[in-house]
């Protein structure tokens, strides 16, 4: 589990992270957007005791972040860009991270070969880092901080670099490892992040925007509800629906007989679609569309932080 | 502890994985062989002190060239980050890094052992005197290789730091043949706080405490301030 309380980072005098709490359950992969700069990999750096915080604090599995060489135990770090010594090979720097993390020497070539096999590295274990591509360093990165089994798993931009079926693989690693771990990890790659996290949330000037499901954070994005109605002859119906809800607003556009209306609710739980069935039926109108507007992640990050989306869909 | 060590391990493992550590090993065996077969062979003295007189020239180039590395790559690789959010204490960092660079400096020197063997075989070799000067030599190469690794850790270029580690050795070298020219009351500061005094004292075959003592502590001051330099770039 990962509590966090308060975090504040300064650099100089430059604030990187302000008052940030959050909490990640065992059991949870917690997804970190933001935009560059946002202040992601402060936040990371913080909990996994390279940088101290300035004030604020955090618990690790439990442990206050202040024990910091008990602290690492616990946690599996993925610096950003997958860092790794290029001059080892594979086998070698594995075993130089086992055994500064004390896995005794028994289980440790155990481990490294398991930890192989779930990455994809049998076929390089043998080869100097310097000679694979980015996918496969990320790999080794990854394989890296899973090796002492940690309970938390910190992750910086794990699938950067990684092509779309490394992606889905790494994602799936990562879903089948939270059943039993905490994971936080960070991306920008927004259909990434959905795709792989249960809870997520967003951080602009190092300060929180938003948290919760991708339910959640869509309906937040809206701030109301969203409905697009096509009808064939029904004026009536949508002075019905006007009639029904104070707050809607109402853009419609008439073709001859074909009425195309959007209609908008604050309210993002109202149950509009039902009303326009209903005088749609009575007004024996047809109803040719009827769709209420699911927001995109997209849609919230760019309402959140203000600014257009870094990098789309991957 | 047994991270110390397992950092030394690492460090010997990449030195002879790349060419650095080849080149700079044969460099140093063919630049010790040629001081030593020169005093042999041209001059006819079948003795170590010319060979021991030259040594810490030879280290000058040498340590620095092995230290350069050992932080400022950590720092370019980022794998700094890695490194130092592992269970490990800073210090041990520094230390594991410190000991890799002995380790190097002792094979090394430990290879050159067969010129007083070689020469015991053509006549005789004060064995004391000879065993109190590789003591020196290691003692003078302790106090080189803090200077180096705190050069290491003040830039995250390793040439950069080869020069900042050359150019302070040479410093601390130039110094002590400036002495000479500077007023009484100052020389007698300056020799006392030479390196290469004390080494030179030692080179007599006599261990005195003091000299044990000023090269060990100027060794522990430098890892201590390399240690310092690490640990305030976490807290900027």
């Amino acid at each position: 589990m990962i509590e966090a309380e308060n975090l504040t980072r300064y650099y100089g005098d430059m604030l990187a992270v302000k008052d940030l709490s959050f909490r990640v359950q065992c059991g949870e992969v917690m997804g970190l957007l933001g935009p560059n700069g946002a202040g992601k990999s402060t936040t990371m750096k913080m909990l996994t005791c390279y940088l101290p915080p300035s004030s604020g604090t955090a618990n690790i599995a439990g442990v206050a972040l202040d024990r910091n060489i008990e602290v690492r135990r616990h946690i599996g770090y993925l610096p950003e860009n997958a860092p790794s010594y290029s001059d080892l090979d594979v086998r070698t720097h594995l075993r130089f991270v086992g055994r500064m993390h004390g896995l005794p020497k028994a289980t440790l070539e155990d481990r490294i070969t398991e930890m192989a096999g779930v990455c994809g590295l049998h076929g390089v274990i043998h080869r100097r880092i310097d000679e694979l591509s980015k996918g496969y360093r990320q790999r080794v990165g990854l394989a890296a901080s899973m090796l002492h089994d940690p309970d938390c798993l910190i992750l910086d931009e794990p699938t950067t670099g990684l092509d779309p079926n490394q992606i889905v693989e790494i994602r799936h690693l990562i879903r089948r490892l939270a059943e039993k771990k905490t994971v936080l990890l960070s991306s920008h790659v927004l259909p990434e992040v959905e795709a792989a996290c249960d809870r997520m949330m967003i951080i602009d000037g190092g300060e929180l925007r938003a948290i919760g499901t991708a339910a959640e954070l869509a309906r937040q994005g809206h701030g109301g509800a969203i409905l697009h109605v096509r009808l064939k002859g029904g004026d009536a119906v949508l002075a019905d629906v006007a009639g029904a809800f104070a707050d809607v607003s109402i853009d419609s556009e008439r073709d001859g007989q074909i009425v195309t209306a959007v209609l908008r609710h604050p309210d993002p739980d109202v149950l509009m679609a039902e009303t326009v069935f209903r005088a749609a039926v009575a007004h024996d109108a047809v109803l040719l569309e009827l769709r209420p507007e699911t927001a995109r992640l997209e849609d919230v990050f760019r309402r959140m932080t203000g600014k257009p989306v870094a990098e789309g869909q991957a | 502890m047994s991270r110390m060590l397992t950092l030394c391990w690492k460090e010997w493992r990449v030195m002879f994985d790349t060419p650095l550590g080849y080149v700079v090993a044969t460099a140093f065996l063919l630049a010790s062989g040629f001081f030593f077969g020169q005093n042999l062979f041209l001059v006819g003295q079948a003795e170590m002190r010319g060979y021991f007189s030259v040594l810490p020239l030879l280290l000058l180039f040498f340590i620095p060239a092995m230290s350069m590395r050992m932080l400022a790559d950590e720092q370019r690789e980022g794998t700094f980050e890695l490194l130092a959010t592992m269970p490990v204490r800073m210090l041990d960092i520094v230390l594991g890094k410190f000991a890799a660079v002995m380790l190097q400096i002792t094979v090394l020197l430990a290879l050159t052992l067969v010129y007083p063997l070689s020469l015991s075989l053509l006549g005789h070799v004060d064995a004391g005197q000879v065993a109190a000067s590789y003591l020196a030599a290691l003692l003078l190469a302790a106090a080189y290789a803090g200077v180096s690794l705190y050069a290491s850790s003040l830039s995250s270029h390793a040439i950069v730091s080869y020069v900042l580690g050359f150019g302070m050795l040479l410093g601390l070298f130039l110094l002590v043949q400036a002495a000479a020219t500077m007023p009484p009351s100052m020389q007698d500061w300056i020799l006392m706080l030479s390196p290469v005094r004390h080494y030179q004292s030692m080179l007599r075959g006599v261990i005195a405490l003091d000299d044990v003592v000023f090269l060990s502590g100027f060794a522990v001051l430098f890892i201590m301030l390399a240690w310092f330099q690490l640990e305030r770039r976490r807290w900027r």
